[in-house]
């Protein structure tokens, strides 16, 4: 027992320390999403009476069309995941693998890239996707297409640079074989290398979808109409207003938008660990 | 062989689909383009689907952004290809906006202007040029909550005396806090209410080029109502957040509140006893700041060939008594036009507003406020005021001398503007 | 055999099915970019268009094959940026110098009118006379009626015009009014009609003229702007502005942004006010990131090691310890923000105190880094658990054997080979960190700031949020500057993370 305590104790209080540490915000969350008076203060730490106003307010308001809101925050993530993990698998294994003249240089300003402070993108990309609405209106600004096509652009370097990690781990002896038996490049990419890398894509895929779930400058300068908007724009519309908070609604709100996340990934909780393993940072 | 018929294909396809694309030549536009925030935009698709017709032969669409902060991000940005022809803004953007040549001029006819205040035309006017249609009256009163204060306070330091009375028997979190406008424009009546104008006016109406407050006498105030020593005695929060929840929890017996804030309250169950924010001395309350929001006129219209018709919207539907009363059926806050403001339709709470903003209230001028140089202005020098003073501990009084020579230097700053 | 052979076949045909469709579709988008008048943009979309045929049909572009997607992107939406982010920061591109020249002298010329003494205004019809442009002007206080064209006008009889309920001139004998929907967009709408010489009557709008004079005027050979009225003379300074000869102090409105080459550079070490903020910005930036880090790679590992042996409840600590790196980051910030609230918040409340946390530089301070330290600490504790496991049983076994305790195995074993193995993940944490813009834009705002002081940059500012500040903040927006710090910003984070790099030697591979 005293060897139980010695050897295990610790480890238990720090769990659990830790574990109030990550729970706290979201339970005060929880707690005034069912608070009437919609305040982030604590009057009591459990909760007095549990009223649905917020979540009404969510599915009931004309003006916040929340479902909407989540299923464009949904598809614009998923489609950008998808598509910019597709692309990127390509490029890093191209990078990882193919011989061919400028690979250095193009693997250093790939790196290069990725450092330029993107904040000041903003006037840039504002400006050419108003251009590119000028000739092709279902493009341009204020459309979730061009929205996803900034946002593809911006996931390229670092996707590239985290799949290209998976690829130079995985053994080059397995592509060599192929080449003998007379395998192209893009049959060992297809035959070899995809399904070798299956876990790691989708784990990359999930990370970018994060990243774009959680992007809010961009798609609030671009997704004007109400209808087109994402979640993360529309609720900082409770407590961005220009001078009042709606604190009952946003946390409402923030816990049904974090749930299809969370249980994405506690689901793929083992694959993500190899996956941050390889070298990525939540953006 | 293959390679190449699919080739030629491809080739073939695509000369097909272009052939087909034929460019379509430019119409005349007849659509009006508004852009508006969360709430206006909406409230302003509303009156335009119970009477489109206010510009006859042209089209109105409306484009609401997401919050002020987005709709502010996008018109700093915007150009003519994808820019609204109006956009209604806040009073403040107009400076900036003028300077950077996204604002238009508009005149008036004598009898046009004549629905309007000189002041209000002063919010949205740039060296001399007005730029945009008074729309909705901003400002804010101070509400007391019945419940705990049963009789109106007379002074300053009758809220101050009930404050340190009741805050520990009724758990009070603050006495007086300020729920809209923030810290700087919304806590002006309090500034005021204490002694600390951000600018005089003469006799005749206008602007005293040289007066500003007595650092020492508001600093004195400060220390008597707001301080504990070193320290503040918790009467007045040096922020904003929270304050409208606990005034509505019962926690806080005053609070200073948007008149497009007051349904929320009315909704809670709390009458509309509003008024100004009371003085040191009895019968000198403070001043609130009134500002007007703006249908501003880009020169986007100019470029879109729609600019007349964009001006003839602005006086015949932003700018008239119909227009306003329509509009204001849903948006509900005080109407600027007087036409408008004296209509049968308003609501209580709009004439609450409108009573107190009577009683006690400056206009905001931004020439002055925004301050000259840009980097200090009354927006920021007053919140940092509060800042410096009730939460660091400084010296109510040399903080205050630092915040009068600011406000002094812009009110120089701004004397050929005004 | 036959498999592949169908394979080959099927796959060649997708392969230029899709080579088509995207032909097809980025030549009509080419073609009506053309057609707009979007030269560049036409352009680009040519050249993609060659260079996927090119690549996708020939046989010697084997890794172009499978780039080109990825560089078409990276091109347009980063590339491009970044490139216009350059050159913003070689030009005076602030609030009063945003448009182009071209623009600002329209707009000068637009705005140089100024009213007669009454601010006279007229109810006016337009339409054409005698196949000219021309207004029915109805001066009803003076119960007078005309007809103007640009060069002459033409009084009515106030019998013979028709006249509605408001005493308005409705038509006139050879007049022909304009539709309403078609003023709007006419060349009658644009035009100066005849007043008094001096004093013209320009359409205000579509039943209003307005009485004005042209009080400056431009003269192109010189390139300077004259007063009319007081023939004062306005010159290009140079720097984005005409400003008057005889007093400096007085300019036209608006400016445009002009090429100052390096001048944003050279203000970011001469002037003062740039430079000594941005020096505390930056060192602020470096605490917060090197902090930031420390932390939440302390914590984190502290965590993989409590939970690194099977006890009891482990997948249930692990579920729970990810929430906060699994929630949106854009709520949890927002939560955190409302949580530290002095008189309301839930910390203070729990506390009992009342800290102002952020208005008080060192507490806001400790704020943003106890929020980022919640926000990333699950991160270092998935990856340093999953490195934990990558060190192999037989290093620590030795050690034990060797009569190390488990202190010294820590220190002198694992510790060392989870830092190398976790280095390029600190290092990329830290330049992510560098740049960290949504925590500090929705917690803090970069606050608290001492304006009484004359403060530009906030106490919780890091260089990005203080560079959007000045771009895109509240009171004057300078993008040449800003620019000019990104382009700063980006060398600092290039340079930390090249000696990163180099230090784990990712780059060996491609020597």
């Amino acid at each position: 027992m005293t060897r139980w305590l010695k050897e295990n104790l610790w480890r238990h209080i720090t769990g659990v320390v830790m574990c109030l540490f990550a729970l706290f915000p979201l339970y005060l969350v929880v707690l005034s999403s069912f608070n009437e008076s919609g305040s982030l203060q604590v009057s009591s730490f459990y909760p007095k009476d549990i009223s649905f106003a917020n979540y009404q307010v969510l599915f009931n308001d004309e003006r916040i069309p929340y479902l909407t809101w989540m299923k464009n925050s949904l598809i614009i993530s998923g489609f950008v995941a998808m598509t910019s993990v597709i692309i990127g698998a390509a490029s890093a294994f191209a990078f990882s693998r193919l011989k061919f003249q400028g690979k250095r240089f193009g693997i250093q300003l790939l790196l290069l890239i990725q450092m330029f402070p993107a904040i000041l993108a903003l006037s840039a990309l504002y400006v050419i996707m108003e251009r590119v609405y000028k000739f092709a209106p279902g493009l341009g600004i204020g459309t979730q297409a061009g929205l996803i096509l900034v946002y593809l652009g911006g996931a390229m370097g670092v996707n590239i640079w985290l799949l290209k990690g998976f690829v130079d781990s995985i053994p080059a002896e397995l592509d060599e074989a192929a080449k003998i038996d007379g395998a192209s490049a893009m049959q060992t990419y297809w035959q070899i290398f995809v399904p070798l890398a299956a876990p790691v894509l989708a784990v990359v895929s999930l990370l970018s979808f994060i990243g774009t779930f959680n992007e809010f400058i961009l798609a609030r300068l671009f997704l004007i109409e109400v209808e087109t908007r994402t979640v993360a724009v529309g609720l900082q519309q409770f407590i961005g207003g220009q001078f009042s908070e709606n604190w009952g609604p946003f946390a409402a709100g923030s816990i049904i938008a974090s749930i299809p996340i969370v249980v994405i990934f506690l689901s793929l909780q083992k694959y993500i660990v190899s996956g941050l393993t390889a070298g990525s940072v939540k953006g | 062989m293959k390679q190449k018929f699919f080739k030629g294909f491809a080739v073939a396809a695509v000369a097909a689909l272009a052939a087909g694309l034929a460019v379509t030549p430019a119409q005349a536009n007849k659509n009006i383009v508004v852009w508006a925030d969360e709430t206006r935009g909406p409230n302003l698709v509303k009156t335009l689907a119970a009477k489109s017709d206010w510009v006859s032969g042209y089209t109105i669409t409306v484009k609401s952004f997401a919050n002020f902060d987005a709709l502010k991000d996008a018109i700093d940005k915007a150009t003519a290809t994808t820019g609204p022809d109006i956009v209604v803004g806040a009073n403040d953007w107009v400076a900036t906006l003028a300077k950077n040549g996204k604002l238009a001029p508009l005149t008036l006819t004598a009898s046009q202007r004549a629905r309007f205040s000189a002041s209000q035309f002063y919010d949205l006017s740039y060296k001399k040029k007005l730029y945009g249609i008074p729309v909705d009256v901003n400002n804010v009163a101070m509400i007391y909550n019945t419940k705990l204060v049963t009789t109106a306070p007379k002074t300053f330091g009758d809220m101050v005396d009930y404050y340190k009375a009741n805050k520990t028997s009724k758990s009070l979190k603050a006495g007086l806090c300020v729920a809209g406008g923030g810290m700087s424009w919304g806590a002006h009546s309090v500034f005021s209410a204490l002694g600390a104008n951000a600018y005089y006016f003469n006799s005749n109406g206008a602007i005293n080029k040289s007066q500003s407050f007595n650092p020492n006498e508001f600093g004195r105030n400060v220390k008597q109502y707001l301080m504990d020593g070193k320290k503040s005695n918790g009467f007045f929060p040096a922020t904003d957040t929270g304050c409208k929840d606990n005034f509505l929890a019962g926690t806080v017996p005053f609070a200073i509140i948007g008149n497009w804030e007051w349904e929320d309250y009315k909704a809670k169950g709390f009458t509309m006893n509003l008024m100004p924010v009371p003085g040191v001395k009895a019968g000198d309350p403070g001043k609130a700041f009134g500002s007007v929001s703006g249908a501003l006129l880009t020169t986007f219209a100019a470029s879109n060939g729609v600019e007349a018709a964009a001006k003839s919207l602005l006086v015949d539907f932003f700018g008239s008594t119909a227009g306003q009363v329509a509009y204001q059926k849903f948006e509900k806050r005080p109407p600027a036009e007087k036409g408008a403001a004296s209509d049968a339709s308003v609501t209580d709470g709009q004439k609450g507003f409108g009573a107190s903003a009577a009683a006690a209230s400056v206009p905001q001028v931004g020439a002055i406020l925004n301050g000259a140089s840009g980097s200090k202005s009354y927006w920021d020098s007053a919140p940092a005021y509060w800042t410096a003073v009730l939460v660091d501990g400084k010296d109510a009084v040399t903080e205050a001398k630092k915040l009068a020579a600011i406000w002094r230097t812009n009110l120089r700053g701004a004397a050929n503007d005004i | 055999m036959l498999s592949g052979l169908i394979r080959g076949k099927v796959a060649l045909f997708i392969k230029i099915a899709l080579v088509a469709l995207s032909t097809a579709v980025l030549l009509t988008l080419s073609q009506s970019a053309f057609a707009k008048g979007e030269y560049v943009i036409a352009g680009f979309l040519f050249i993609v268009i060659l260079l996927i045929n090119y690549t996708y049909f020939s046989k010697r572009t084997v890794p172009l094959k499978f780039f080109l997607p990825g560089i078409i992107l990276l091109a347009a939406f980063v590339l491009t940026p970044i490139l216009y982010t350059l050159v913003m920061s070689t030009y005076n591109y602030k609030t009063g110098n945003y448009i182009s020249k071209e623009e600002a002298l329209s707009r000068i010329q637009a705005l140089a009118l100024e009213p007669d003494a009454n601010a006279s205004a007229f109810d006016i019809v337009v339409g054409e006379f005698q196949s000219t442009p021309a207004i029915l002007v109805s001066d009803i206080n003076n119960n007078s009626y005309f007809i103007s064209t640009p060069k002459e006008k033409i009084a009515l009889d106030a019998t013979k015009v028709e006249i509605d309920e408001y005493q308005v001139a409705q038509s006139a004998e050879g007049f022909t009014a304009l539709e309403s929907g078609d003023i709007s967009s006419s060349a009658a709408a644009k035009k100066r009609y005849f007043f008094d010489g001096t004093y013209f009557i320009v359409v205000e709008n579509l039943n209003v003229g307005a009485v004005f004079r042209q009080s400056l005027e431009y003269l192109p050979e010189q390139d300077v702007f004259r007063s009319l009225i007081t023939g004062d003379i306005y010159r290009d300074n140079n720097n984005g502005n005409y400003v008057n000869e005889n007093n400096q102090d007085d300019f036209l409105e608006p400016g445009w942004r002009d090429p100052s080459w390096l001048t944003n550079y050279i203000r970011l070490f001469n002037d003062e006010r740039v430079r000594d903020p941005l020096i505390s910005v930056f060192i602020w930036t470096v605490v917060f990131a090197t902090l930031t880090v420390l932390t939440q790679f302390a914590f984190g590992l502290l965590l993989a090691l409590a939970l690194n042996k099977p006890i009891r409840g482990r997948r249930i600590y692990r579920s729970i310890l990810v929430l906060p790196y699994a929630m949106p980051s854009v709520m949890s910030i927002l939560i955190w923000g409302g949580m530290f609230n002095t008189e309301f918040g839930a910390i203070n409340e729990i506390l009992g105190r009342d800290i102002a946390w952020f208005q008080d530089p060192t507490f806001a301070r400790v704020a943003v880094i106890l929020v980022n330290l919640w926000l990333g600490f699950p991160y270092f504790y998935l990856v340093s658990s999953g490195s934990l496991q990558a060190i192999p049983s037989e290093l620590l076994e030795a050690a034990a054997i060797d009569g190390a305790n488990p202190r010294q195995i820590f220190r002198k074993v694992t510790l060392p080979l989870l830092l190398q193995i976790l280095s390029p993940l600190l290092i990329a944490s830290f330049a992510f960190n560098f740049n960290n813009f949504n925590l500090i834009y929705l917690l803090t705002g970069g606050g608290p700031r001492n304006q009484l002081d004359g403060e530009i940059a906030g106490a919780t500012d890091i260089l990005i949020s203080y560079t959007y500040q000045i771009a895109f903040g509240n009171n004057l927006q300078d993008l040449g500057l800003a620019s000019a710090i990104s382009v700063l910003i980006f060398f600092l984070v290039a340079s930390i993370s090249l000696y990163g790099v180099r230090k784990s030697k990712v780059l060996e591979s491609f020597s």
